[in-house]
C-alpha cells in the first residue's frame, strides 16, 4: 500500500465503514463515501468525473482493488498510520452520513448528497440554487430523485457545512 | 528533419526550428508569445537537471512549445494532403493550444508538480520514526501542469488580451486540457501516445542531449495520416515500423536521458529537499504549501518570476540551513549536493525487465525499508541523506488489467472509465481496405503489442555523502549492500 492508499484505508476507518468492494453497491457506498470526505477539505487525492451514478474516481477504484488484494494477503500498511488531527475531526463529522442501515439506503443516500454536491460546485447546471433543475439532471441519468430529494440533501450538506 | 513549416495565415514572423526547419507564426501567435505568462517559459529548462550530465540539453520549454505548433502545423498539412480538410477557426484553436499546451509547467517541470508523491526515505523505511505516524490530508495537493496551465490562460490579462478574450482563451484551454466541450479528437492530437507533445520532444530532446534515439521518421508517419468516418486519426499500416519506431525511440529516451542515474539521483536530491523545506519551514523558504497556494501564485504577477531560478534560489538559501539535528544536516547536504554538482552516489541498483508486480527489484527495495535504519546508525549517516527510488518505464501506456474475479464485478462506470482511458493512449493503425482502424495494442504483426505488458524498472539507493571520507564511506557502503535483495 501506498501512501494514499494508507490515507484511503484510514478515511473508510474513520467513518465506520467496511472496507468491502464486492458488489456493485458496496463499491458505489465507498466512491461516493470518499467524494464526501474530500468534499470536507480531507484531501485524498482523487480526482472526480461525472459518469453514470453521479462522481466517480477511476483511480479510487483501481485503489481499492491495492488495498482489498493487499488485505486478502494479510497485509495492512495503514496500521501504525494516522491522518492529521483536522481530517480526523473532519471525517468524524461525516460519520452520521453513513450510519448503519440497509445498504441500499446508504448507497442511495449517498449518491444523492455526492451528485447533488458536484452538480452545485462544479457549476454543471445554469442555476445551481434551483432545485428542480438538479433534479431534472438526474432524471436525465435515470435516477428517481425528484425536487423533495434535492432540497433535503442540499440541507444536510449545508448542514455539515459542505456547501 | 528539416521539413518547412508554413500556413501562417497572415502577417506574422518565422522562426528557424532546427527539428522543424522555419516555423511561420501569424500575427496573433506573435502577440501571444510576446507575453510576459508566456516569456516565462524561456526560464523553465526543457529536460530539467540532464544538463549536469548532458552538458547541450539546456533547451528550455519555450523552444518546445514554438516546436510543438510546428509540429501541430505539420500534422494539419498532412490531413489537408491526405484530404482531412480542418476547418480554419479549428486551425487556429489548435495551433494555438499547441503554442500553449506546457504553458502551466512548474520551475523544474516535472520535478516540482510532483513533490506530493515524494516520499521522504524516513518515512519509508522501519523502525525510522514512532508509530503512529501522521498523515496530512488537509491540504490540496499542486494541480498538474495542464491544470495550472488552464488557469494561467484563462485568468492572466496578458494572454487573455492576446488570444483574442476570455471565450476563446477557454477554448484554448479546453483543448489542452481535454475537458468536456472540446471535440476529443482534436484534443487528441495535443495528449495522447500519439501527439504534437511527444513528436516535438522526442526529436529535439534527443537532438539536444547528442543521443540518436530521437531520429524517427516524421515524415513517413505523416504521409500516412488517416482519418476514419468517425473521425478517428490513425495511421496506415504502411508505417507500423516507424511507429514501432517512436515508441521504442521514447523508451530508449527515459532509459537512458530522462532516468539516467546521475540525472535521476539529483532530481531525486531536489524533490525530496524541496518537499522537507516545504512541509518543515513552510515560511523560511516561501515554497507554495499547497496546491491552493499554487493556484493563487500563477493568477498572480508573482507568475513571471516562477521559473528553474525560483527553486536554484531556495537550493543557494538551503546549502546554508542552519541547524543540529539530523534533519538540518540532511537538507544541507541535499542543497549542497544540488548547488555544487556532487550528484548522489548510487550505492546499488537492481534493474528489470519485468510483467509482474513482485520482483527482484522490489525484494531489494524491502531488504532497503527493513535495513536501512541499521545502515544509518552503523555509519552515522542521516537517513534523509538516504535517496530510495524505483523509476519504470513502459513501451505504451495500458490502463490496468483487472483478473476474471474482478471483471464480473465492474460497473459501467469502470468500463466506461477505463474506455476513455484506452482511447486517450491508443494509436490506431489502419489495415489494407480497412475503413476503421485497429487498435496497435490488437495488431498482431506489432512487436509493441507483443511487449506491451512488460516494463523497465530501475531499484536504486543513493546516498548523499560530503567530506573527506566520503569517497571510502562509499566505497564500505557499496560492500554493505552489494548482496541486498539476492535471494
Amino acid at each position: 500500500m501506498d501512501r494514499k492508499q494508507i490515507a484511503l484505508k484510514l478515511a473508510a476507518d474513520g467513518l465506520g465503514l467496511d472496507f468491502k468492494i464486492g458488489s456493485f453497491r458496496d463499491r458505489l457506498i465507498l466512491q461516493k463515501a470518499m467524494y464526501l470526505v474530500q468534499a470536507a477539505g480531507v484531501h485524498l487525492g482523487y480526482h472526480y468525473q461525472w459518469y453514470l451514478h453521479g462522481p466517480y474516481s477511476p483511480s479510487l477504484t483501481r485503489d481499492e482493488y491495492a488495498v482489498v488484494a493487499d488485505r486478502a494477503q494479510g497485509l495492512d500498511d495503514s496500521k501504525g498510520w494516522t491522518l492529521d488531527e483536522q481530517s480526523r475531526k473532519r471525517i468524524e463529522d461525516l460519520r452520521v452520513l453513513v450510519k448503519p442501515r440497509k445498504r441500499a439506503d446508504l448507497a442511495r443516500d449517498l449518491e444523492l448528497l455526492a451528485s447533488v454536491h458536484f452538480l452545485i460546485t462544479r457549476q454543471q447546471v445554469a442555476k445551481p440554487g434551483d432545485d428542480q433543475q438538479i433534479a431534472d439532471v438526474l432524471k436525465r441519468f435515470g435516477k428517481d430523485f425528484g425536487r423533495e430529494d434535492v432540497k433535503k440533501a442540499r440541507g444536510e450538506l449545508s448542514e455539515r457545512s459542505l456547501l | 528533419m528539416s521539413a518547412a513549416c508554413s500556413d501562417s495565415g497572415g502577417a506574422g514572423k518565422v522562426i528557424a526550428d532546427p527539428i522543424h526547419g522555419a516555423i511561420h507564426l501569424t500575427q496573433r501567435e506573435v502577440q501571444v508569445i510576446d507575453t510576459p505568462s508566456f516569456q516565462r517559459l524561456r526560464g523553465l529548462k526543457q529536460l530539467a537537471m540532464a544538463q549536469s550530465v548532458f552538458p547541450n540539453a539546456t533547451h528550455t520549454r519555450f523552444a518546445h512549445s514554438i516546436g510543438a505548433l510546428g509540429m501541430m502545423n505539420r500534422i494539419l498539412g498532412a490531413a489537408r494532403e491526405n484530404g482531412i480538410e480542418v476547418p480554419s477557426e479549428q486551425r487556429e484553436d489548435l495551433r494555438l493550444a499547441a503554442l500553449l499546451h506546457d504553458v502551466g509547467h512548474y520551475p523544474y517541470s516535472h520535478l516540482m508538480e510532483k513533490v506530493d508523491s515524494v516520499v521522504l526515505t524516513e518515512d519509508e523505511v522501519e523502525g525510522a520514526a514512532p508509530p503512529p505516524r501522521e498523515i496530512d490530508t488537509t491540504k490540496t495537493v499542486y494541480p498538474r501542469h495542464e491544470e495550472v496551465g488552464r488557469l494561467i490562460v484563462t485568468s492572466q490579462r496578458d494572454l487573455i488580451d492576446a488570444i483574442g478574450g476570455a471565450g476563446h482563451a477557454k477554448t484554448v484551454a479546453d483543448i489542452f486540457t481535454r475537458t468536456g466541450s472540446a471535440d476529443p479528437q482534436l484534443s487528441k492530437l495535443i495528449h495522447s501516445s500519439f501527439d504534437i507533445d511527444r513528436w516535438d520532444y522526442l526529436p529535439r530532446d534527443s537532438h539536444a542531449a547528442g543521443v540518436p534515439y530521437g531520429n524517427v521518421d516524421i515524415h513517413y508517419v505523416l504521409n500516412n495520416l488517416r482519418v476514419s468516418p468517425e473521425k478517428i486519426v490513425g495511421f496506415s499500416d504502411k508505417a507500423l515500423a516507424a511507429l514501432e519506431h517512436f515508441l521504442l525511440g521514447r523508451f530508449f529516451m527515459r532509459r537512458v536521458v530522462y532516468y539516467h542515474k546521475t540525472v535521476y539521483g539529483l532530481e531525486e536530491a531536489c524533490r525530496q529537499l524541496l518537499r522537507r523545506l516545504r512541509d518543515h519551514y513552510p515560511n523560511k523558504y516561501k515554497i507554495p504549501l499547497d496546491g491552493s497556494a499554487v493556484e493563487k501564485l500563477v493568477r498572480s504577477d508573482k507568475l513571471h518570476s516562477f521559473t528553474d531560478a525560483f527553486v536554484d534560489t531556495i537550493v543557494r538559501k538551503a546549502a546554508k540551513h542552519p541547524g543540529d539535528d539530523e534533519e538540518d544536516a540532511a537538507i544541507r547536504a541535499l542543497a549542497r549536493a544540488i548547488h555544487s554538482r556532487k550528484p548522489p552516489k548510487l550505492l546499488r541498483e537492481v534493474s528489470v525487465y519485468e510483467d509482474r508486480k513482485h520482483h527482484a527489484g522490489t525484494a531489494f527495495l524491502q531488504r532497503c525499508r527493513s535495513d536501512l535504519k541499521k545502515l544509518s546508525t552503523d555509519f552515522s549517516i542521516p537517513l534523509g541523506q538516504f535517496l530510495l527510488c524505483s523509476p519504470k518505464v513502459e513501451l505504451v501506456r495500458v490502463p490496468p488489467e483487472y483478473s476474471a474475479t474482478q471483471v464480473t464485478r465492474l460497473t459501467r462506470d469502470d468500463v466506461t472509465a477505463r474506455a476513455h482511458k484506452e482511447e486517450e493512449e491508443q494509436i490506431w493503425v489502419f489495415r489494407k481496405d480497412d475503413v476503421e482502424p485497429t487498435s496497435l495494442l490488437d495488431f498482431e504483426p506489432s512487436l509493441v503489442s507483443q511487449w506491451a505488458k512488460f516494463f523497465f524498472q530501475a531499484c536504486r539507493l543513493y546516498v548523499v555523502l560530503e567530506g573527506p571520507d566520503a569517497d571510502d564511506k562509499v566505497l564500505r557502503l557499496r560492500n554493505t549492500v552489494k548482496d541486498w535483495g539476492k535471494s
